[in-house]
């Protein structure tokens, strides 16, 4: 890789370009298709961009499990996929329960309030810590009353199968990914695909093998209208929800990362790991951590997702898109980056749907929307070609 | 040779070379010549037997043996881990697939409401090229097999036009990016073969029906065209070019620095890999006799890599050794899918338990680990006898009768199979070794010389054992 050692000249002013031609191509875009037709209106272009937004979000959010386990262990977890698709399937399980009688709401509310505590003793050193016990009693209090109401009970369901899917991928670390710690790339390449194989079969095996309507008790999936400049735009309270749990769920994640001992422990690994474990850093831990932290990630995006689309895939097949595309977010924002997979998620979130818009189907063209599910592909393509650490990656090249 | 001087004795000169292939020629030609009949043997029975369900069992691990063995060039050989299989093969198999396809069938095929396929491609076939360049002999019934060979080659042209492109970006990218992309460009190219843009040539979701079977479930032509891929594919890999797509695996830095065009090569073994996988999925069409998008997903690729991983990376026999296993669970493991009273499958997941204890027990033997019988080992077997003993004796429960259905557990199978080999056994059953007589017999080929003898009792001299470690620390250079 000699082409890439020579350090590129510094164009500060080239995003901005970029940005600036293309916000305007944009515009002109839009103010032609509103000439061409009067239903591309302000309100279908706003519709496209909370849409997109909203699935940029649920993109980010498991990208960012890609991008914390490629940056720790140099994997690309390819049954990350199956992991969200086993956070939507668990909180299905839950939801399609509630609401629970009283005594099972409070024993699952002791049961998440156990893991929240263990959670948080993870990285405190003092068990007994007041922050540890407040946060089990919050999260106990907060799932018993959910899952004995009606309105709250995706959220419990979610919180819950956060818990349960973080677990689960920390034992597909600990069964299939730590044995091979040091093993050639290839093979523990070949181990995820075998894992994720295994998570789509186990799936139609155990959960259903047809597709599964995702339909929650809740306030935020029933409609909501407004109008833009006049016309009515009818969308649900989805579009308001799922950026604010994503935000929510990365600033927790930022503060973990930046604030505590471990998210320091897990920045060394990433940066060195065998330094970090000479410094007392248990690798193992941080390792597990990550995959806890990844796959409650993921199954956040599950449960939104499901909600969002008002229906889940069969498993087999539901894990696969969503997952590789994520993973195309990641590469797109920079592996191994945090902002980069948020910025990455939201990219190809517009680049999926607010392009489509821009490019609808006309009398004259026959529109873009079958090919959507390519794109993301031939960016990740265009983006390791053009310039493989990402948009706001470091340089991961291979030295000699 | 020196004069030997004041009379000492002569040196005696050293014995010629003679290579480790030269030896016992006569048996190993005739057992590689009693091999080959045996098989002649066993497809001649296959074929003239009744069984029709073995004979497509067969002719499936020829198919699937040819595209192991073209993936085992660039995974095992080149050392790139190529995703993209699925996507080669559907190139190859749509292209022969619209090629062969009968007059009568593109009639109503034109004649249909619901057909995607534009006028052009209709009228694209072998039989209209030939009728085209004058050669009406090989358009007659009798001569399908002329204009299947040479929409197999068509096939495999595009096939390997592809290659190329997915080969390019292995020029910048290493390891598990470029793995990713080829995996991008596998399933870019099955959902690009839906879209309105290529549907006038794949009919979208619907593809089509009727492509002659006749050729794809032929024991014969399957294991002649696999046997023409292992020829090539050996040849190659004992070729200039071969040694050096090792050496690519090896480590492409050092080849790049000793002269050798790793692009070129890296592209080539892509290009040449693809070709025999368009052939394999003109095959795998004409197997089922019909061309659709869903024989060409991910789970294609996945299963050749586990052929390829249990088999050996790297090594022609192990491969195929790899498919066999393959198929055998595919086309047999139906079993496995079948519904069955919940009791049985207690007592089935006990035997499971029973023997993963059995195997843990075994490799701690082996690994001569201490305690033998360690939690590992006895928990899963207590509770797997529990459980049999549990769905032994409480069949008569009403909650053990409701019946079952084990949807997906061939693959879940399989991708335990691989999980297990790549943490146990990473080479494979083969590793790179390729199967000999020698090998079989266990015959020392390199006999050491006398030289080679002395320096061994040298080193093993237990007067020097501290001082080994020094003699082999050749990294560091001391000035």
């Amino acid at each position: 890789m000699s082409a890439s050692a020579t350090s590129p000249k510094r164009r500060p002013w080239l995003p901005w370009l970029i940005g600036l031609v293309g916000l305007g191509l944009i515009a002109w875009r839009m103010f032609y298709l509103h000439g061409v037709n009067e239903t591309f209106n302000a309100a279908f272009f706003s519709g496209a961009v909370v849409r997109s937004l909203q699935l940029g979000s649920l993109y980010a959010l498991i990208a960012l499990g890609y991008t914390m386990v490629y940056g720790i262990i140099r994997l690309i977890n390819f049954a990350h996929g199956e992991v969200f698709m086993v956070g939507a399937f668990a909180a299905y399980f839950l939801f399609t329960k509630t609401p629970y009688s009283w005594p099972v709401a409070v024993l699952v509310g002791a049961a998440v309030g156990y893991g929240v505590m263990q959670f948080l003793g993870f990285f405190r050193t003092e068990k007994r810590d007041p922050i540890v016990l407040a946060g089990a009693l919050i999260a106990f209090a907060v799932v018993t009353f959910a899952l004995a109401s009606t309105q709250l009970g995706w959220f419990a369901a979610m919180v819950a199968s956060m818990f349960i899917t973080g677990v689960l991928g920390m034992t597909i670390d600990r069964v299939a990914y730590r044995p091979l710690r040091g093993a050639p790339r290839n093979s523990m390449l070949i181990t995820a695909i075998a894992v994720s194989f295994f998570l789509q079969n186990f799936g139609i095996l155990a959960f259903s093998n047809r597709q599964t309507p995702f339909r929650p008790q809740s306030f935020w999936t029933s409609m909501l209208q407004f109008n833009v400049f006049g016309e009515p735009l009818y969308t649900s309270w989805m579009i308001v929800l799922v950026p604010v749990v994503t935000a929510v769920l990365v600033v927790a994640l930022t503060l973990f990362v930046t604030r505590t001992r471990l998210g320091k422990a897990m920045r060394a690994t990433a940066q060195d790991a065998e330094t970090a474990q000479m410094m007392g850093v248990n690798v193992d831990r941080v390792i597990a951590t990550t995959f806890l932290l990844g796959s409650m990630l993921a199954a956040a995006a599950g449960v939104l997702w499901g909600m969002t689309f008002g229906s889940i895939n069969q498993p087999a097949i539901f894990g696969i898109l969503p997952g590789i595309k994520a993973f195309a977010a990641a590469v797109i924002g920079g592996i191994g980056s945090l902002p980069g997979a948020v910025v990455g998620g939201v990219l190809l979130g517009f680049l999926e749907n607010f392009l489509t818009a821009l490019f609808p189907r006309t009398a004259a063209f026959g529109g873009i929307t079958e090919y959507k599910d390519t794109f993301a592909f031939l960016a990740m393509i265009l983006i390791l070609l053009i310039r493989p650490s990402g948009i706001v990656g470091e340089d991961l090249s291979e030295k000699v | 040779m020196k004069p030997p001087l004041d009379g000492a004795p002569p040196v005696p000169a050293p014995a010629a070379y003679v290579p480790h292939y030269t030896k016992r020629r006569t048996r190993n030609t005739l057992l590689t010549l009693g091999g080959l009949a045996l098989t002649v043997l066993v497809l001649l029975l296959v074929d003239g037997g009744t069984s029709s369900k073995l004979k497509q069992v067969f002719a499936l691990f020829a198919i699937w043996g040819i595209a192991t063995v073209s993936l085992n060039l660039v995974n095992g050989v080149t050392g790139i881990l190529s995703l993209g299989h699925h996507g080669f093969m559907l190139v190859g198999g749509y292209t022969t697939g619209l090629l062969i396809l009968p007059a009568a069938t593109r009639e109503t095929l034109a004649s249909s409401a619901r057909s995607n396929l534009s006028d052009f491609s209709i009228g694209l076939s072998v039989e209209n090229m030939l009728r085209g360049v004058g050669l009406d002999a090989l358009t007659t019934p009798e001569t399908l097999w002329a204009r299947f060979l040479i929409a197999l080659f068509i096939g495999g042209i595009m096939a390997a036009l592809f290659g190329v492109i997915v080969g390019f970006p292995s020029l910048r990218l290493r390891g598990d990016y470029l793995a990713i992309v080829t995996f991008a460009f596998g399933e870019a190219i099955r959902l690009l073969a839906s879209t309105p843009m290529m549907s006038s040539f794949t009919n979208g979701a619907l593809g089509f029906a009727g492509v002659p079977s006749s050729f794809g479930k032929s024991v014969w032509w399957t294991f002649g065209l696999l046997a023409i891929t292992i020829f090539v594919m050996a040849r190659l890999k004992y070729s200039s070019y071969g040694r050096v797509l090792q050496g690519i695996r090896e480590d492409e830095i050092a080849s790049e620095a000793m002269g050798v065009n790793t692009s070129y090569h890296k592209v080539l073994a892509f290009a040449i890999s693809a070709f025999f996988a368009g052939v394999a999925g003109g095959l795998w069409v004409s197997w089922v006799g019909t061309a659709r998008l869903d024989l060409f997903l991910f789970f294609l690729t996945f299963y050749f890599l586990v052929a390829i991983s249990v088999g050996g990376t790297g090594s022609i026999t192990g491969v195929l050794l790899g498919t066999a296993l393959v198929v055998w669970v595919r086309q047999y493991g139906d079993p496995l899918e079948q519904s069955y009273p919940l009791s049985t499958w207690v007592v089935a997941a006990g035997a499971v338990l029973v023997a993963l204890a059995v195997i843990a027990y075994i490799i701690r033997r082996t690994r001569r680990l201490r305690p033998q019988l360690n939690p590992l080992v006895y928990v899963p077997a207590l509770l797997g006898v529990g459980l049999a003993l549990f769905g032994l004796y409480g069949s008569d429960l009403a909650s053990l009768q409701t019946r079952w259905q084990g949807f997906g557990m061939r693959a879940i199978t399989l991708s335990v199979v691989l999980i297990a080999i790549m943490i146990l056994r990473p080479s494979g059953i083969m590793g790179r070794r390729e199967f000999s007589w020698a090998w079989l017999f266990r015959e020392r080929l390199d006999e050491p010389t006398e030289e080679e003898k002395r320096q061994d009792a040298w080193l093993s001299n237990p007067a020097l054992a501290g001082k080994q470690e020094d003699a082999d620390d050749d990294e560091e250079v001391k000035p």
